[in-house]
């Protein structure tokens, strides 16, 4: 209680630390005149009176100096008076403090906007109950290479049944979806979960319910639908459940709404419908399989676990598929893979040593300020500040800095998320969670007061280090800094340099790898090809039917002036290709093995549209028809992987195995390889069948090649054309094929340009670094240049010694850099495509650049210290 | 922030300054002054300026409040008088200051006394 108020009265004290300065002085006055008044009635003089009176009292000063540290909290009243001065201090010289504060400003923006990526995408733990416990698990044929293949439900139940690790298992998978409504039908994204999905990840909806596992039995319709679509569609309202959607065609009921950016995993869906798990038949290997660990049980016992029960289970399969094995992977791997990680690791990394520059600069300004105000300091110390007081003014000093710079830093950083989010690569998972939160807003915080401790340490410690009486009977003169002020600039500019030399090779590497990546031939030619995706109305059930549709559609669009050819697949960027079984028929005998590739039905002018090379035999024809005997194209790696070494037309294969009842084909054409999942992979194999003989999707990527330089121009023009043909027909997607094919670019592109605006900055900063000091220096040593003249050197030599103190530094620092980024290019050599870590030409390249930039940061001072006139120069003093 | 009580009073001043307080009603500082020095029979050479920083630390303590008043010869002066807080507290401190004086006062007899 006492304590409390002892606390309060200081407080309020601080407050009105002026007020009770004067109440104190008339207290003490009137204590005085009291005093002599009684002396003076005593019988002594007025002046004797007086100077007893001071005598009883005692030393004034030191009474109010006792006073005011009884009064409040001392130390907040010397930070209370460190920050004004600071402030005044910084005031007096705006360029400085301008220069200081931009600098550590962009640093701090740059990095809590860094931050604020990494936190939303590693840091925060994923959105479900307990994500620690969650993880993936994939059906894995090390014989195949295959890593991360779906399973089957059958084998699910098998392997729940089998292990004990595991609370739960659920699957699920994106189907794509027609949802039909009172303006026609389109296509929307859906997902089919498991009905013990949901509860597996702890979610619930937030409006309505889930649904049963008995409603998935039943084959009732029941759905949930994404926040984002209830907003959309229902504006919120609660009218929504209990609503009907015509979902590819069956009617279907809104059950609930799931919260706000809910996804599972990396699928994000506007309707989710429950399938059964219980199957009779093995089914198709095509569901994402999640599953929960029983608490205390880690991913590797898990493994362990699963790997013994895959050994069980192969006795049961097909003999082609008995290398299979179970793969556990931790659900936050999943979501965000190693080579995202990597990326956002090393891009913090960078933004950290821009951080480190922008500190080392101002650094090395307030150093050189420390120095001119080595006067003020021996003052101060002359009347009776301390070491310590000086330290920790100086510590104010920049840490209001700091502080300053950091909160228009944060600004900036609120700039550069929206930015981000924006803009950010869609194919980087949770960039939508970016923002600034606590944990952002405390790493903004922490890095400012790091920064500022960093920057007023070495004036600090230097200001300690000298002697202060010293400094001032040298004050006036031009001292040439103190020479361990000196020393700490040098280092800091051969630090600087070696940082920025390590962020210019990645991004050099990095920009050399997206070049590569961009000359890549893709297998086709996407310049003026348009692309829209069509869904085949519900009421085309019947594959004739779309076979027709497909057709029609072909014929109208061919129509369209200024169309140079139409063609028809499934899919061209397929994400997820299956593993099957295949049987082909080979010299020494029919062949049954299990293989990752991709099979679509195309239509005859398929290839040429895109321009995709013939290699061997012929592209489909209109002598193709249903009733002829089926065909197929194959791809080149198809070509070597099946029949290596021989020529595969006129030879047959079948999907499935040796026994299955599907037709065989008879392979009649080899085309050119087509990087269909991303221009950094090799090309699967690929088998294309005829449109015209099989089963048609119903939902189909149509190409059109036109004439034209801008095919989206024409977008309007096709559609009309589908349109006419069947206009319950979904369209969607349309975009010209050169953007489809850039948006497996976009993630590099991200990458590479963050690092190399980074570096840019990073660049830029060592320049102003190595020219304020060389710039110093020549001010500094005017006396020393004015003599070096007087007795003989000519203007030449000093231009060399200036340029010389920058070069040696700068030189230094790109030689260290130069080691460093080779070390550290190893831990980042995943990032890069067709490029090796030590490449010669980045690293002569970036080596080059830095000395030229170096040299002209050095060049400027460096001429005026040639200017110097040597009788100046030594008047002066 | 432990309000410990050497430091409170500051040796005996804070004591020596309620007990004045309470014998004469409120008081400016230069009274209290010059009564500690007149009851210790001008023994006590006290610098006059410690009290202000000791009244002060009562003050916070709320064992006594000040007011602004005027002086019997019509100065501006601050006037120092005794709270209840600071009553107890005085009353607390002589008793343990009696206690204290006696143990002190027995000791000192048994070394008079070398038996």
């Amino acid at each position: 209680m006492t304590r409390l108020r002892v606390v309060l009265f200081r407080l309020l004290a601080l407050v009105r630390s002026r007020q009770m300065d004067r109440e104190i002085d008339d207290e003490i006055t009137s204590h005085l005149a009291e005093a002599t008044e009684e002396s003076v009635r005593q019988g002594l003089s007025p002046e004797e009176a007086r100077w007893a009176a001071q005598r009883s009292f005692g030393g004034v000063t030191q009474t109010k100096e006792v006073y005011r540290q009884v009064r409040s909290f001392r130390w907040l009243e010397d930070l209370a008076r460190d920050l004004r001065h600071a402030l005044r201090t910084l005031r007096k010289s705006p360029a400085f403090t301008m220069a200081a504060a931009a600098t550590l400003a962009l640093a701090i923006g740059t990095n809590t906007a860094m931050f604020s990526v990494l936190n939303a995408v590693l840091l925060r733990p994923l959105p479900y109950r307990s994500p620690e416990q969650l993880a993936m698990l994939w059906t894995e044929d090390p014989t195949q290479n295959l890593r991360e293949g779906r399973s089957a439900l059958w084998d699910v139940e098998q392997w729940q049944s089998q292990s004990q690790s595991f609370a739960d298992m659920a699957t699920f998978d994106a189907v794509s979806t027609v949802l039909t409504g009172a303006d026609g039908a389109e296509q929307i994204v859906g997902a089919s979960i498991s009905p013990n999905l949901l509860p597996l990840l702890g979610v619930r909806p937030v409006l309505g319910r889930s649904f049963s596992t008995e409603e998935a039995e039943q084959r009732q319709r029941p759905v949930l639908i994404s926040h984002r679509f209830w907003q959309a569609r229902f504006g919120g309202s609660h009218d929504a459940i209990g609503a009907t959607l015509v979902l590819n065609g069956f009617p279907s009921q809104i059950v609930g709404i799931l919260p706000a950016d809910f996804q599972i995993a990396r699928l994000d869906a506007d309707v989710w419908v429950p399938h059964s798990s219980r199957q009779s038949v093995r089914g198709g290997q095509m569901w994402f399989v999640i599953g929960r660990l029983r608490p205390g049980v880690t991913f590797d016992q898990a493994q362990a676990e699963m790997r013994a029960v895959a050994r069980r289970l192969n006795d049961q399969l097909p003999a082609a598929e008995r290398d299979q094995g179970i793969s556990v992977v931790p659900l936050s791997l999943y979501v965000v893979g190693p080579q995202s990680r990597l990326a956002l690791w090393l891009l913090g990394g960078a933004v950290l040593c821009v951080l480190l520059i922008a500190a080392a600069n101002v650094t090395s300004l307030s150093l050189a300020r420390s120095t001119a105000r080595a006067r003020e300091m021996a003052v101060r110390a002359a009347l009776g500040a301390n070491a310590g007081r000086i330290v920790r003014q100086l510590l104010t000093e920049s840490v209001l800095l700091a502080a300053v710079s950091g909160l228009i830093g944060t600004l900036l950083a609120l700039v550069a998320i929206r930015l981000i989010r924006a803009f950010g690569p869609g194919t980087l998972p949770r960039l939508n969670e970016v923002s600034l939160d606590v944990r952002v807003l405390g790493w903004a915080l922490a890095t400012s007061l790091l920064a500022g401790i960093l920057v007023g340490l070495a004036p600090a410690m230097t200001t300690l280090r000298r002697d202060l009486r010293l400094a001032g009977e040298e004050g006036g003169r031009s001292v040439s800094g103190g020479a361990s002020s000196r020393r700490i600039r040098r280092a800091l500019v051969v630090a600087e340099f070696a940082l920025a030399i390590v962020l210019l090779v990645g991004a050099g590497l990095l920009v050399r790898s997206w070049r590569y990546v961009n000359s890549i031939d893709p297998g086709f030619t996407p310049e003026r090809v348009l692309v829209m995706e069509v869904s085949s109305p519900t009421t085309f059930s019947v594959p004739a039917q779309r076979t027709d549709l497909y057709h029609r559609v072909l014929e109208q669009i061919q129509a369209v002036p200024g169309v140079e050819s139409a063609g028809i697949t499934g899919d061209l960027f397929t994400a997820n290709p299956r593993d099957q079984v295949l049987t082909v028929e080979r010299d020494e005998g029919t062949v049954s093995e299990r293989l990752r590739f991709t099979r679509d039905e195309v239509s005859a002018d398929f290839f040429r549209t895109l321009g995709t090379p013939l290699l061997r035999g012929r592209f489909f024809s209109i002598g193709d028809r249903p009733e002829a005997p089926r065909v197929a194209i194959i791809n080149d790696a198809m070509a070597r992987r099946s029949w290596p070494g021989y020529d595969p037309v006129g030879r047959r294969f079948t999907l499935g195995p040796r026994d299955s009842d599907g037709p065989w084909y008879t392979v009649v054409g080899v085309v050119g390889d087509m990087r269909r999942q991303g221009l950094e992979r090799e090309a699967l194999p690929q088998i294309f069948v005829s449109l015209a003989q099989n089963p048609p999707p119903l939902n189909v990527d149509l190409f059109i090649r036109t004439s034209s330089d801008d095919p989206l121009a024409m977008a309007g023009a096709l559609r009309a054309a589908v349109r006419r043909v069947e206009k319950n027909a979904p369209i969607y997607g349309v975009a010209p094929l050169e953007q489809q094919l850039g948006t497996y670019l976009t993630q590099r592109r991200f990458q590479t340009s963050l690092l190399t605006g980074f570096s840019v900055v990073a660049l830029l900063m060592a320049a102003v670094g190595i020219y304020g000091l060389v710039q110093y220096s020549v001010a500094t040593r005017t006396q020393e240049i004015g003599l070096r003249m007087a007795i003989g050197a000519q203007r030449g030599d000093i231009f060399r010694m200036m340029i010389g103190e920058g070069l040696t530094l700068s030189l230094t620092g790109v030689a260290l850099g130069l080691v460093g980024a080779w070390w550290l290019g190893r831990a980042g050599s995943s990032l890069l495509f067709g490029v090796t870590t030590s490449d010669p030409l980045t690293f002569t390249a970036v080596s080059l650049l830095l000395t030229a930039v170096a040299t002209a940061a050095c060049y400027f001072p460096a001429r005026r210290a040639m200017t110097v006139d040597p009788i100046v120069a030594l008047r002066v003093t | 922030m432990t309000p410990d009580k050497s430091d409170v009073l500051y040796g005996t001043l804070g004591l020596m300054v309620i007990k004045t307080l309470e014998a004469l009603g409120p008081l400016h500082g230069y009274r209290i002054a010059r009564r500690i020095e007149q009851i210790s029979g001008n023994q006590l050479a006290l610098n006059q300026g410690t009290l202000y920083p000791a009244l002060l630390k009562l003050e916070q303590m709320g064992w006594i409040s000040s007011k602004w008043g005027t002086s019997e010869s019509g100065r501006r002066v601050k006037i120092y008088a005794l709270t209840r807080a600071g009553r107890k507290q005085l009353h607390n401190e002589e008793a343990q200051w009696q206690r204290a004086a006696n143990i002190v006062e027995r000791f000192l007899k048994i070394s008079e006394d070398p038996s």
